[in-house]
Protein backbone atom coordinates (compact mmCIF):
# COMPACT_ATOMS: atom_id res chain seq x y z
CA UNK A 1 0.00 0.00 0.00
CA UNK A 2 1.56 3.69 -1.12
CA UNK A 3 1.99 6.08 1.88
CA UNK A 4 -0.81 8.87 1.67
CA UNK A 5 -0.03 12.64 1.46
CA UNK A 6 1.13 14.41 5.06
CA UNK A 7 -0.59 16.68 6.09
CA UNK A 8 -1.04 17.30 10.22
CA UNK A 9 -1.50 20.58 11.41
CA UNK A 10 1.31 21.55 14.13
CA UNK A 11 -0.07 23.48 16.73
CA UNK A 12 1.89 23.59 20.16
CA UNK A 13 -0.10 26.25 22.32
CA UNK A 14 1.28 27.97 25.45
CA UNK A 15 1.84 25.58 28.11
CA UNK A 16 1.57 22.37 26.36
CA UNK A 17 5.05 21.52 25.75
CA UNK A 18 6.89 20.87 22.71
CA UNK A 19 5.47 17.04 22.63
CA UNK A 20 3.26 16.70 19.64
CA UNK A 21 -0.11 16.64 20.10
CA UNK A 22 -1.52 13.13 20.98
CA UNK A 23 -3.63 12.10 18.58
CA UNK A 24 -1.11 13.69 15.96
CA UNK A 25 1.69 11.83 17.48
CA UNK A 26 -1.21 8.53 17.07
CA UNK A 27 -1.33 9.24 13.21
CA UNK A 28 2.38 9.98 12.48
CA UNK A 29 2.82 6.23 13.50
CA UNK A 30 0.25 5.15 11.31
CA UNK A 31 1.99 6.94 8.17
CA UNK A 32 5.48 5.69 9.46
CA UNK A 33 4.00 2.16 8.91
CA UNK A 34 6.60 0.23 10.52
CA UNK A 35 6.45 -2.92 9.35
CA UNK A 36 5.73 -6.13 11.91
CA UNK A 37 7.94 -8.64 13.40
CA UNK A 38 7.82 -11.90 14.06
CA UNK A 39 8.44 -13.12 17.66
CA UNK A 40 7.76 -16.67 18.30
CA UNK A 41 8.35 -17.51 15.43
CA UNK A 42 4.99 -19.53 15.15
CA UNK A 43 3.28 -19.96 12.06
CA UNK A 44 -0.29 -19.87 10.87
CA UNK A 45 -1.95 -20.80 7.47
CA UNK A 46 -4.81 -18.80 7.13
CA UNK A 47 -6.52 -19.80 3.14
CA UNK A 48 -5.00 -19.58 -0.19
CA UNK A 49 -4.66 -16.03 -1.15
CA UNK A 50 -7.58 -16.65 -3.73
CA UNK A 51 -9.95 -17.13 -0.96
CA UNK A 52 -9.29 -14.02 0.91
CA UNK A 53 -10.43 -11.52 -2.09
CA UNK A 54 -9.68 -7.37 -1.51
CA UNK A 55 -11.92 -6.15 1.35
CA UNK A 56 -12.40 -9.69 3.27
CA UNK A 57 -11.18 -10.88 6.83
CA UNK A 58 -10.73 -14.20 8.23
CA UNK A 59 -10.23 -15.06 11.90
CA UNK A 60 -7.82 -17.24 12.49
CA UNK A 61 -7.64 -19.36 15.44
CA UNK A 62 -3.72 -18.83 17.41
CA UNK A 63 -5.22 -21.03 20.16
CA UNK A 64 -5.45 -17.60 21.85
CA UNK A 65 -7.75 -15.18 21.15
CA UNK A 66 -7.23 -15.46 17.50
CA UNK A 67 -5.92 -13.17 14.55
CA UNK A 68 -7.56 -11.00 12.44
CA UNK A 69 -6.39 -11.38 8.64
CA UNK A 70 -7.31 -8.68 6.05
CA UNK A 71 -6.93 -8.41 2.38
CA UNK A 72 -6.95 -4.75 1.80
CA UNK A 73 -6.11 -3.63 -1.65
CA UNK A 74 -4.12 -6.93 -2.71
CA UNK A 75 -1.65 -7.00 0.21
CA UNK A 76 -2.37 -9.18 3.79
CA UNK A 77 -2.42 -7.90 7.17
CA UNK A 78 -2.71 -9.73 10.50
CA UNK A 79 -4.17 -7.98 13.91
CA UNK A 80 -4.39 -10.17 17.12
CA UNK A 81 -8.47 -10.17 17.83
CA UNK A 82 -8.65 -8.56 21.05
CA UNK A 83 -9.29 -4.73 21.58
CA UNK A 84 -7.14 -3.64 24.46
CA UNK A 85 -10.06 -1.64 25.95
CA UNK A 86 -12.81 -3.72 26.95
CA UNK A 87 -11.40 -7.36 25.54
CA UNK A 88 -13.67 -7.23 22.53
CA UNK A 89 -13.16 -9.47 19.70
CA UNK A 90 -12.25 -6.44 17.67
CA UNK A 91 -11.70 -8.25 14.23
CA UNK A 92 -15.40 -8.65 13.79
CA UNK A 93 -15.79 -4.60 13.99
CA UNK A 94 -16.07 -2.69 10.43
CA UNK A 95 -13.44 -1.58 8.57
CA UNK A 96 -14.10 2.09 7.00
CA UNK A 97 -12.17 4.84 6.51
CA UNK A 98 -11.55 7.82 9.42
CA UNK A 99 -10.64 11.65 9.61
CA UNK A 100 -6.94 12.48 10.06
CA UNK A 101 -6.20 15.55 12.19
CA UNK A 102 -6.92 19.06 10.18
CA UNK A 103 -8.03 22.67 10.95
CA UNK A 104 -11.45 23.69 12.95
CA UNK A 105 -14.49 22.79 10.41
CA UNK A 106 -12.38 20.93 7.98
CA UNK A 107 -12.77 16.52 7.05
CA UNK A 108 -10.11 15.34 5.70
CA UNK A 109 -10.85 11.74 4.90
CA UNK A 110 -7.99 9.19 4.88
CA UNK A 111 -6.91 5.43 4.97
CA UNK A 112 -9.78 4.27 3.46
CA UNK A 113 -10.30 0.57 4.10
CA UNK A 114 -7.77 0.46 6.64
CA UNK A 115 -9.68 1.14 9.57
CA UNK A 116 -11.12 -1.29 12.01
CA UNK A 117 -13.73 0.05 14.79
CA UNK A 118 -14.47 -2.37 17.26
CA UNK A 119 -17.74 -3.80 17.68
CA UNK A 120 -17.90 -2.87 21.42
CA UNK A 121 -16.90 1.05 21.92
CA UNK A 122 -16.22 2.60 18.37
CA UNK A 123 -12.58 2.72 19.17
CA UNK A 124 -10.88 3.27 15.94
CA UNK A 125 -7.38 1.11 14.95
CA UNK A 126 -4.99 1.27 11.75
CA UNK A 127 -4.97 -2.36 10.93
CA UNK A 128 -1.92 -1.99 9.21
CA UNK A 129 0.18 -0.52 11.93
CA UNK A 130 -2.18 -1.56 14.90
CA UNK A 131 -2.15 1.87 16.38
CA UNK A 132 -5.04 2.98 17.83
CA UNK A 133 -6.48 6.97 16.96
CA UNK A 134 -7.89 7.47 19.79
CA UNK A 135 -4.61 8.71 22.42
CA UNK A 136 -0.98 8.11 22.35
CA UNK A 137 -0.37 4.90 23.76
CA UNK A 138 -2.85 2.76 22.62
CA UNK A 139 -2.14 -0.11 20.19
CA UNK A 140 -3.27 -3.63 19.30
CA UNK A 141 -0.21 -6.17 18.69
CA UNK A 142 0.16 -6.98 14.40
CA UNK A 143 2.20 -9.32 12.68
CA UNK A 144 3.67 -10.23 9.64
CA UNK A 145 2.15 -12.16 6.61
CA UNK A 146 3.61 -13.82 3.52
CA UNK A 147 2.82 -15.88 1.08
CA UNK A 148 3.72 -19.52 0.92
CA UNK A 149 5.09 -21.28 -2.14
CA UNK A 150 1.92 -22.95 -2.32
CA UNK A 151 0.05 -19.97 -2.47
CA UNK A 152 -1.10 -19.90 0.91
CA UNK A 153 -1.61 -16.62 3.32
CA UNK A 154 0.34 -17.61 6.55
CA UNK A 155 0.48 -15.69 10.01
CA UNK A 156 3.91 -15.32 11.39
CA UNK A 157 3.37 -14.40 15.32
CA UNK B 1 -8.39 36.26 57.82
CA UNK B 2 -6.30 33.88 55.75
CA UNK B 3 -2.42 34.51 56.81
CA UNK B 4 -1.36 34.95 53.33
CA UNK B 5 -2.70 37.63 50.75
CA UNK B 6 -5.50 35.83 48.22
CA UNK B 7 -7.62 36.50 45.11
CA UNK B 8 -11.21 36.90 44.97
CA UNK B 9 -12.72 35.58 41.57
CA UNK B 10 -16.04 37.18 41.99
CA UNK B 11 -17.35 40.36 43.88
CA UNK B 12 -20.39 41.95 42.49
CA UNK B 13 -20.98 45.99 42.89
CA UNK B 14 -24.08 47.27 41.76
CA UNK B 15 -24.86 50.93 40.83
CA UNK B 16 -26.27 53.29 43.75
CA UNK B 17 -27.33 56.56 44.13
CA UNK B 18 -23.81 57.93 44.97
CA UNK B 19 -22.37 55.68 42.09
CA UNK B 20 -25.25 55.58 39.21
CA UNK B 21 -24.66 54.08 36.11
CA UNK B 22 -27.19 57.13 34.47
CA UNK B 23 -23.96 59.38 33.89
CA UNK B 24 -22.04 56.95 31.41
CA UNK B 25 -25.33 56.46 28.88
CA UNK B 26 -24.08 57.27 25.56
CA UNK B 27 -26.03 60.40 24.89
CA UNK B 28 -27.65 58.65 21.42
CA UNK B 29 -29.59 55.94 23.24
CA UNK B 30 -30.65 58.16 26.39
CA UNK B 31 -33.84 58.81 24.33
CA UNK B 32 -34.28 55.37 23.41
CA UNK B 33 -34.20 53.93 27.12
CA UNK B 34 -36.69 56.84 28.03
CA UNK B 35 -38.66 55.08 25.39
CA UNK B 36 -37.90 51.69 27.34
CA UNK B 37 -35.95 50.23 24.49
CA UNK B 38 -33.20 48.90 27.13
CA UNK B 39 -35.73 46.12 28.53
CA UNK B 40 -33.73 42.15 28.34
CA UNK B 41 -36.21 38.90 29.03
CA UNK B 42 -35.80 37.72 32.43
CA UNK B 43 -35.80 34.16 33.76
CA UNK B 44 -38.48 34.53 35.97
CA UNK B 45 -36.82 32.85 38.96
CA UNK B 46 -36.04 35.27 42.33
CA UNK B 47 -34.42 34.95 45.01
CA UNK B 48 -37.17 34.02 47.76
CA UNK B 49 -35.58 36.33 49.73
CA UNK B 50 -36.31 39.13 48.07
CA UNK B 51 -32.68 39.84 47.24
CA UNK B 52 -29.68 38.45 46.32
CA UNK B 53 -27.87 40.18 48.83
CA UNK B 54 -26.58 39.17 52.17
CA UNK B 55 -28.51 41.47 54.92
CA UNK B 56 -25.62 42.21 56.29
CA UNK B 57 -23.56 43.22 53.57
CA UNK B 58 -23.52 45.26 51.06
CA UNK B 59 -21.07 46.12 47.47
CA UNK B 60 -22.24 49.68 46.60
CA UNK B 61 -18.89 51.87 47.63
CA UNK B 62 -15.37 50.84 46.65
CA UNK B 63 -14.14 52.27 49.50
CA UNK B 64 -16.15 50.86 51.72
CA UNK B 65 -16.20 47.31 49.71
CA UNK B 66 -12.30 48.16 50.30
CA UNK B 67 -12.59 48.63 53.91
CA UNK B 68 -15.41 45.51 54.38
CA UNK B 69 -14.11 43.16 52.03
CA UNK B 70 -10.96 43.31 50.96
CA UNK B 71 -9.04 44.84 54.03
CA UNK B 72 -10.73 42.34 55.75
CA UNK B 73 -9.73 39.52 54.12
CA UNK B 74 -6.67 39.93 53.03
CA UNK B 75 -7.88 39.96 49.55
CA UNK B 76 -4.84 41.18 47.48
CA UNK B 77 -7.14 41.11 43.93
CA UNK B 78 -10.99 41.00 43.70
CA UNK B 79 -12.69 40.59 40.28
CA UNK B 80 -15.36 42.69 39.59
CA UNK B 81 -18.17 40.37 37.73
CA UNK B 82 -20.75 43.53 36.64
CA UNK B 83 -23.96 43.87 36.28
CA UNK B 84 -23.04 44.64 32.75
CA UNK B 85 -22.38 40.98 32.41
CA UNK B 86 -25.67 40.84 31.21
CA UNK B 87 -26.22 43.37 27.95
CA UNK B 88 -26.23 40.63 25.71
CA UNK B 89 -29.51 39.40 26.07
CA UNK B 90 -30.68 43.39 25.33
CA UNK B 91 -33.33 42.86 23.36
CA UNK B 92 -32.43 45.82 20.80
CA UNK B 93 -29.10 45.41 20.37
CA UNK B 94 -27.91 48.99 19.51
CA UNK B 95 -29.31 49.59 23.09
CA UNK B 96 -27.30 46.30 24.31
CA UNK B 97 -24.01 48.02 22.68
CA UNK B 98 -24.28 50.91 24.38
CA UNK B 99 -25.21 49.83 27.58
CA UNK B 100 -21.86 47.62 27.37
CA UNK B 101 -20.12 50.98 26.73
CA UNK B 102 -21.87 52.74 29.80
CA UNK B 103 -21.08 49.70 32.20
CA UNK B 104 -17.27 49.52 31.35
CA UNK B 105 -17.18 53.75 31.75
CA UNK B 106 -18.45 53.35 35.15
CA UNK B 107 -16.66 50.50 36.55
CA UNK B 108 -13.49 52.72 35.50
CA UNK B 109 -14.12 55.18 36.54
CA UNK B 110 -15.72 54.10 39.81
CA UNK B 111 -14.43 51.04 40.92
CA UNK B 112 -11.10 50.39 39.17
CA UNK B 113 -10.19 54.29 39.86
CA UNK B 114 -10.45 53.73 43.62
CA UNK B 115 -8.74 51.08 44.34
CA UNK B 116 -6.07 48.75 42.32
CA UNK B 117 -6.91 45.84 44.06
CA UNK B 118 -10.09 46.09 42.15
CA UNK B 119 -9.73 43.56 39.02
CA UNK B 120 -11.99 44.71 35.72
CA UNK B 121 -14.17 42.90 33.86
CA UNK B 122 -15.32 44.39 30.25
CA UNK B 123 -18.92 43.79 29.21
CA UNK B 124 -19.98 43.50 26.01
CA UNK B 125 -22.88 42.43 23.76
CA UNK B 126 -22.27 38.68 22.71
CA UNK B 127 -25.10 39.33 20.24
CA UNK B 128 -23.39 41.87 17.89
CA UNK B 129 -19.42 40.34 17.82
CA UNK B 130 -18.54 43.37 15.46
CA UNK B 131 -19.64 45.49 18.07
CA UNK B 132 -18.28 43.90 21.16
CA UNK B 133 -14.80 43.35 19.47
CA UNK B 134 -14.66 47.29 19.23
CA UNK B 135 -16.08 47.49 22.63
CA UNK B 136 -12.84 45.20 23.65
CA UNK B 137 -10.49 47.20 21.76
CA UNK B 138 -11.78 50.13 23.79
CA UNK B 139 -11.22 48.97 27.02
CA UNK B 140 -8.47 46.39 26.99
CA UNK B 141 -6.10 49.03 27.19
CA UNK B 142 -6.72 49.83 31.00
CA UNK B 143 -4.05 47.87 33.14
CA UNK B 144 -6.77 46.68 35.28
CA UNK B 145 -9.33 45.20 32.69
CA UNK B 146 -8.26 41.68 32.72
CA UNK B 147 -11.16 39.49 31.21
CA UNK B 148 -14.61 39.29 29.34
CA UNK B 149 -17.27 38.80 31.75
CA UNK B 150 -20.36 36.90 29.71
CA UNK B 151 -23.82 35.45 30.77
CA UNK B 152 -24.17 31.63 30.66
CA UNK B 153 -27.20 32.46 29.18
CA UNK B 154 -26.66 33.02 25.04
CA UNK B 155 -28.44 32.57 21.33
CA UNK B 156 -25.68 29.80 20.72
CA UNK B 157 -23.64 27.49 22.70
CA UNK B 158 -20.23 29.44 23.21
CA UNK B 159 -18.21 26.97 20.89
CA UNK B 160 -20.34 28.71 17.88
CA UNK B 161 -18.46 30.34 15.33
CA UNK B 162 -20.39 33.46 15.66
CA UNK B 163 -18.35 33.96 18.42
CA UNK B 164 -15.01 33.77 16.81
CA UNK B 165 -14.19 37.47 16.38
CA UNK B 166 -14.72 38.13 20.05
CA UNK B 167 -12.23 35.07 21.21
CA UNK B 168 -10.04 36.43 18.73
CA UNK B 169 -10.00 39.85 20.08
CA UNK B 170 -9.81 38.21 23.92
CA UNK B 171 -6.73 36.25 22.83
CA UNK B 172 -4.90 39.15 20.98
CA UNK B 173 -5.10 41.48 24.15
CA UNK B 174 -4.47 38.30 26.47
CA UNK B 175 -8.20 38.54 28.29
CA UNK B 176 -9.52 35.54 30.13
CA UNK B 177 -13.05 34.80 29.60
CA UNK B 178 -15.29 34.63 32.09
CA UNK B 179 -19.03 32.66 31.97
CA UNK B 180 -20.94 34.17 34.93
CA UNK B 181 -24.60 32.98 35.46
CA UNK B 182 -27.86 34.93 36.00
CA UNK B 183 -30.43 34.68 33.22
CA UNK B 184 -30.11 30.98 32.74
CA UNK B 185 -33.79 30.16 31.38
CA UNK B 186 -34.26 33.95 30.16
CA UNK B 187 -34.05 32.52 26.37
CA UNK B 188 -34.05 29.07 26.66
CA UNK B 189 -35.21 26.70 29.42
CA UNK B 190 -32.30 25.87 32.09
CA UNK B 191 -32.88 22.40 31.63
CA UNK B 192 -32.93 20.93 28.00
CA UNK B 193 -36.33 19.11 29.20
CA UNK B 194 -38.58 21.92 30.18
CA UNK B 195 -38.75 24.96 32.76
CA UNK B 196 -38.25 24.27 36.36
CA UNK B 197 -40.57 25.41 38.82
CA UNK B 198 -38.53 27.81 41.57
CA UNK B 199 -35.03 29.60 42.33
CA UNK B 200 -34.13 26.41 44.53
CA UNK B 201 -33.95 24.18 40.94
CA UNK B 202 -32.86 26.91 38.94
CA UNK B 203 -29.71 27.67 41.13
CA UNK B 204 -29.15 23.90 41.42
CA UNK B 205 -28.92 23.07 37.87
CA UNK B 206 -26.45 26.01 36.44
CA UNK B 207 -23.84 23.59 35.97
CA UNK B 208 -25.91 22.08 33.24
CA UNK B 209 -25.29 25.02 31.53
CA UNK B 210 -21.52 24.96 32.24
CA UNK B 211 -21.41 21.79 30.86
CA UNK B 212 -23.26 22.80 27.88
CA UNK B 213 -21.11 25.11 27.27
CA UNK B 214 -17.86 23.49 27.94
CA UNK B 215 -18.56 20.68 26.05
CA UNK B 216 -19.39 22.91 22.65
CA UNK B 217 -16.16 25.15 24.01
CA UNK B 218 -14.02 21.91 23.63
CA UNK B 219 -15.62 20.26 20.89
CA UNK B 220 -16.07 22.76 18.26
CA UNK B 221 -12.35 22.93 18.56
CA UNK B 222 -12.40 26.77 19.97
CA UNK B 223 -9.18 26.01 21.61
CA UNK B 224 -7.33 24.33 18.48
CA UNK B 225 -8.40 27.58 16.50
CA UNK B 226 -7.36 30.08 19.71
CA UNK B 227 -4.23 28.18 21.53
CA UNK B 228 -3.79 30.70 23.71
CA UNK B 229 -7.52 31.82 25.34
CA UNK B 230 -8.56 30.90 29.16
CA UNK B 231 -12.27 30.28 29.80
CA UNK B 232 -13.36 30.85 33.69
CA UNK B 233 -16.37 29.38 34.20
CA UNK B 234 -17.55 31.07 37.83
CA UNK B 235 -20.28 30.07 40.15
CA UNK B 236 -21.08 26.82 38.51
CA UNK B 237 -19.42 24.44 41.02
CA UNK B 238 -16.33 22.11 40.52
CA UNK B 239 -17.34 18.19 41.35
CA UNK B 240 -18.94 17.73 37.87
CA UNK B 241 -16.15 18.50 35.93
CA UNK B 242 -15.12 14.98 36.63
CA UNK B 243 -18.08 13.69 35.17
CA UNK B 244 -18.60 15.97 32.18
CA UNK B 245 -14.29 15.41 31.36
CA UNK B 246 -14.62 11.72 31.99
CA UNK B 247 -17.61 11.20 30.04
CA UNK B 248 -16.15 13.31 27.40
CA UNK B 249 -13.00 11.09 26.83
CA UNK B 250 -14.90 8.25 26.78
CA UNK B 251 -16.89 9.13 24.51
CA UNK B 252 -13.90 11.13 22.28
CA UNK B 253 -12.38 7.38 22.02
CA UNK B 254 -14.92 5.96 20.26
CA UNK B 255 -16.75 9.27 18.01
CA UNK B 256 -13.22 11.14 17.56
CA UNK B 257 -13.60 11.04 13.63
CA UNK B 258 -16.77 12.80 14.51
CA UNK B 259 -14.70 15.55 15.45
CA UNK B 260 -11.00 15.11 13.73
CA UNK B 261 -9.62 18.97 14.43
CA UNK B 262 -9.23 17.95 18.10
CA UNK B 263 -5.83 16.73 18.30
CA UNK B 264 -5.27 16.16 22.19
CA UNK B 265 -7.67 14.63 24.06
CA UNK B 266 -11.01 16.60 26.40
CA UNK B 267 -9.01 16.93 29.86
CA UNK B 268 -5.65 18.23 27.91
CA UNK B 269 -7.60 20.79 26.67
CA UNK B 270 -9.48 21.40 30.35
CA UNK B 271 -6.57 21.41 32.05
CA UNK B 272 -4.89 23.87 30.27
CA UNK B 273 -7.46 25.68 28.97
CA UNK B 274 -10.53 25.90 31.51
CA UNK B 275 -10.91 27.43 35.08
CA UNK B 276 -13.47 26.84 37.79
CA UNK B 277 -14.05 29.48 40.35
CA UNK B 278 -14.79 27.71 43.72
CA UNK B 279 -18.04 29.59 45.03
CA UNK B 280 -20.82 28.28 46.23
CA UNK B 281 -18.48 25.45 46.67
CA UNK B 282 -20.02 21.88 47.38
CA UNK B 283 -19.83 20.50 50.51
CA UNK B 284 -19.86 16.85 50.11
CA UNK B 285 -21.26 15.18 53.68
CA UNK B 286 -17.63 13.88 54.50
CA UNK B 287 -15.26 16.83 53.62
CA UNK B 288 -12.46 15.06 52.22
CA UNK B 289 -14.09 13.84 49.76
CA UNK B 290 -14.33 17.53 48.29
CA UNK B 291 -10.06 17.09 48.41
CA UNK B 292 -10.70 13.49 46.30
CA UNK B 293 -12.64 15.67 43.84
CA UNK B 294 -9.62 18.61 43.63
CA UNK B 295 -7.04 15.92 42.89
CA UNK B 296 -9.37 13.89 40.75
CA UNK B 297 -9.79 17.95 38.41
CA UNK B 298 -6.53 18.93 39.24
CA UNK B 299 -7.57 21.88 41.07
CA UNK B 300 -3.67 22.99 42.13
CA UNK B 301 -4.08 24.52 38.58
CA UNK B 302 -7.71 24.90 37.84
CA UNK B 303 -9.57 25.75 40.57
CA UNK B 304 -9.70 29.65 41.93
CA UNK B 305 -11.57 30.86 45.16
CA UNK B 306 -14.18 33.53 44.56
CA UNK B 307 -16.22 34.54 47.38
CA UNK B 308 -19.30 35.77 45.63
CA UNK B 309 -19.81 38.91 47.91
CA UNK B 310 -22.23 40.39 48.86
CA UNK B 311 -24.28 37.71 47.39
CA UNK B 312 -26.87 35.45 49.98
CA UNK B 313 -24.77 31.90 48.99
CA UNK B 314 -20.96 33.60 49.77
CA UNK B 315 -17.94 31.55 51.26
CA UNK B 316 -15.71 32.34 53.33
CA UNK B 317 -11.98 32.02 52.64
CA UNK B 318 -11.43 30.88 56.24
CA UNK B 319 -14.38 28.56 56.60
CA UNK B 320 -15.28 27.15 53.46
CA UNK B 321 -12.31 24.72 52.61
CA UNK B 322 -11.89 21.37 54.77
CA UNK B 323 -9.46 22.02 57.73
CA UNK B 324 -7.35 19.04 56.23
CA UNK B 325 -6.45 20.68 53.20
CA UNK B 326 -2.65 20.89 52.89
CA UNK B 327 -1.08 24.77 52.55
CA UNK B 328 0.32 23.77 48.89
CA UNK B 329 -2.97 23.48 47.38
CA UNK B 330 -4.54 26.48 49.64
CA UNK B 331 -2.06 28.73 47.99
CA UNK B 332 -2.52 27.39 44.39
CA UNK B 333 -6.95 27.67 45.10
CA UNK B 334 -6.69 30.79 46.84
CA UNK B 335 -4.04 32.87 44.89
CA UNK B 336 -1.76 31.17 42.65
CA UNK B 337 -4.04 30.21 39.79
CA UNK B 338 -5.79 33.16 39.55
CA UNK B 339 -2.38 35.22 39.65
CA UNK B 340 -1.66 32.90 36.75
CA UNK B 341 -4.36 33.38 34.52
CA UNK B 342 -4.19 37.00 34.92
CA UNK B 343 -0.68 38.13 34.88
CA UNK B 344 -0.47 39.27 38.49
CA UNK B 345 2.66 39.22 40.70
CA UNK B 346 3.28 35.80 42.39
CA UNK B 347 2.27 35.61 45.90
CA UNK B 348 5.57 35.83 46.60
CA UNK B 349 5.77 39.39 45.33
CA UNK B 350 2.60 40.14 46.87
CA UNK B 351 3.71 39.44 50.18
CA UNK B 352 6.99 40.86 50.11
CA UNK B 353 5.21 44.25 48.93
CA UNK B 354 2.38 44.04 51.87
CA UNK B 355 5.54 43.00 54.52
CA UNK B 356 7.35 46.15 53.04
CA UNK B 357 4.12 48.61 53.47
CA UNK B 358 3.37 47.29 56.96
CA UNK B 359 7.31 48.10 58.27
CA UNK B 360 7.29 51.37 56.64
CA UNK B 361 5.88 54.22 58.67
CA UNK B 362 2.79 55.91 57.08
CA UNK B 363 3.34 59.63 56.49
CA UNK B 364 0.95 60.95 59.17
CA UNK B 365 3.12 58.97 61.80
CA UNK B 366 6.21 60.25 60.32
CA UNK B 367 5.71 63.47 60.47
Amino acid sequence: MSAEPTRLTQLIPTGYGSEDPAICHAFRHVEEAKPPVSRSGKRFTVCHRDDLKPGERRIVDDGRQGIGVFNIGGRFYAIKNVCPHAGAELCRGTVHATHRPSDVGEFDAAYHGRILRCPWHGWEFDIVTGKGLYDRTGRVATYPVEIDEAGNVVVMT
Amino acid sequence: MPDFPIIDMDIHPRESRAFPLEPHIPSYVVEALKQRLGGSPQNGYANPTGSYERRDAVCLDPKQTAIDHLDRYNIAYAMIQPPGMSVSLTNQIDVGNALAIAWNDWLIENWLKADPRYLGSISINMRDPAAAVAEIRRCAAHPQMKQLCIPGEADDLYGHRRYYPIYEAAAEHGLAITVHPGSEGALHSVTPVGRVSNYFEWHTLIPLTYQAHLVSLIAEGVFEKFPSLKFILCEGGVAWLCHTMWRMEKNFKGLRATVPWLKRLPSEYIFEHVRLTTQPLEEPHRAEHLLQIFDMVKAEKTVCFATDFPHWDFDDPDRVFPKSMGDHLRRRILYENSAEIFGLPTLDETMAKAAVGATRPSPAIAD
